[in-house]
């Protein structure tokens, strides 16, 4: 990836205007291209982020957490 | 030293003794702490955010109050009404100084709110209210801290409202009582150990409803403060819609309910997003690939195109050359034709020469009437060159229009007929 997007929230506002730009029609192959290779980048990091969140529910204690904290 | 005196200190202390008992009687409102009792009076600390006053009410007094089994204990909010004494001692004892209460009441909601109100526009006036609000909240975060009572519907109110969301992140739990004196400091203790987590990226803190003495603990100044001053965000949701603790005006969102809490934590609804990126995942490709499609087969059809205009001037070119060929062809037996004449006006001019110019003048008339004869025959007209157009049935074809409908028509030269096509273009060039 070219750069990491700053935020899921970034790279979701990224993505809409890419979408609004190629429904456009206005873009030339070249950046029609650019702009497609972008878009799958995005696409990519949004979907690694959500996967981050959506493999099952994780409780820790704080407790707990620290001790793991320490031990790393 | 030039001051009066000096005097004896027991009549000084009797004289501050006095002094104090002038002193105007009030009533207080706050938290009871150390609660003791000894033989004859109960002692114990009233206290808030800004200090604590040591209080003591004789026994007997405080029985008459017919306060609740267990309403003066460690904790409680109360009203008491009394003035400040001193206890000036004497050669054995050591002298004290207490406010002596008369009456003891629990603070009722009126007094709560009223405390809570002066608290709510000093800390307003401090701007504390704002600067949680100010921060930048994830919309999808990774780890969310939850500060709750460890037993309580809240907790499963909070992972019913997440599981909703389809979100299936790292909770952090803190458990903290929710209720009694300790819970304030405790609240506080563990919103600051979640909040020094690094991947804490937002705190839930909530509890179920109760009465506003319930949920004072959430209305602790030092509590509110420390809220205020984090970093990270913390969303509230303390009691239900009705209430309205110090903690939901300092946090960066308050919700009314522990399911709201779960939708302001994880704002992103992760299946709906996983949705709306599949969608926009598929107009990414239909561009990609419309994008290419169209511009290639564009691109087939321009490589087609020299190829096509190739063809075409061949066959063009090919046409040009049968029509030169059939033109120069033409050419020559024309010219061959036109010598022939010249050789033969030679040779007859010479067979005169020969013959003398002054013979018989009837021969020479007759043979001047005989050549104008001839000239006029079509054999004549043939042998100077020229072809009669005839149609199959050997009629003559006179105009361009009738070899056009004849389509065919014979020929006939001086030495003999041939056959002829007939081409629309008229064979030019």
């Amino acid at each position: 990836m070219s750069e990491a997007p700053e935020s899921y929230e970034a790279a979701v506002e990224r993505l809409e205007q890419i979408i609004d730009r190629l429904d456009s029609g206005q873009a030339g192959l070249r950046e029609t291209l650019e702009l497609c290779r972008e878009g799958r980048e995005l696409v990519t990091y949004c979907s690694t982020e959500l996967d981050a969140v959506g493999e099952g529910l994780k409780e820790l204690e704080l407790d707990d957490l620290a001790a793991k904290l320490e031990q790393a | 030293m030039g001051l009066p005196g000096p005097f004896p200190v027991g009549r000084y202390a009797r004289k501050l003794e006095e002094e104090m008992r002038r002193r105007a009687r009030v009533s207080l409102i706050g938290e009871v702490t150390g609660l003791s009792r000894s033989k004859a009076q109960a002692y114990f600390e009233l206290r808030d955010a800004e200090g604590a006053v040591p209080c003591a009410i004789w026994l007997n007094e405080l029985e008459k109050l017919e306060l609740p089994e267990r309403g003066l204990r460690d904790g409680a909010e109360v009203v008491i009404g009394g003035g400040p004494d001193y206890y000036r001692g004497g050669s054995q004892a050591s002298p004290s100084f207490f406010f002596r209460a008369t009456h003891i009441r629990l603070a009722g909601e009126g007094d709560l709110l009223a405390r809570l109100e002066a608290l709510r526009k000093q800390l307003r006036a401090e701007g504390l209210f704002e600067l949680q609000k100010q921060l930048a909240r994830p919309r999808l975060p990774k780890t969310i801290g939850v500060v709750t009572a460890e037993s309580g519907a809240a907790r499963r109110d909070l992972l019913a409202g997440l599981q909703r969301r389809g979100w299936a992140g790292t909770v952090v739990w803190a458990f903290a009582p929710v209720q009694d004196r300790r819970a304030a400091p405790a609240i506080g203790a563990a919103i600051q150990e979640l909040a020094a987590t690094p991947a804490v990226e937002a705190i839930v803190v909530t509890r179920g409803g109760g009465s506003l003495a319930d949920l004072w603990a959430f209305c602790d100044e030092t509590l509110c403060r420390t809220v205020a001053m984090l970093r990270v965000p913390v969303i509230s949701a303390v009691g239900h819609e009705r209430d309205s603790t110090l903690i939901d005006d300092v946090a960066a969102v308050a919700c009314s309910t522990p399911t709201h809490a779960a939708e302001a934590v994880v704002p992103l609804d992760c299946l709906a997003a996983r949705e709306a990126l599949a969608r926009s995942a598929a107009a990414l490709r239909r561009a990609g690939e419309g994008a290419v499609g169209t511009r290639s087969r564009h691109l087939v059809a321009l490589a087609r195109g020299p190829a096509r205009a190739l063809r075409r001037e061949r066959v063009a070119l090919n046409q040009k050359t049968r029509e030169i060929r059939a033109a120069s062809e033409r050419g020559f037996a024309e010219r061959r034709a036109f010598q022939r004449r010249i050789a033969l006006v030679v040779l007859s001019r010479a067979a005169r020469r020969a013959a003398g110019v002054d013979a018989d003048g009837k021969r020479e008339a007759l043979r001047r009437a005989q050549v104008a004869f001839r000239a006029h025959e079509p054999e004549r007209t043939l042998e100077r060159g020229y072809a009669l157009a005839e149609d199959s049935g050997g009629e003559p074809v006179t105009s361009a229009a009738a070899a056009l409908a004849a389509k065919h028509v014979r020929l006939r030269f001086a030495d003999g007929g041939v056959g002829a096509e007939i081409d629309r273009d008229g064979g030019e060039g």
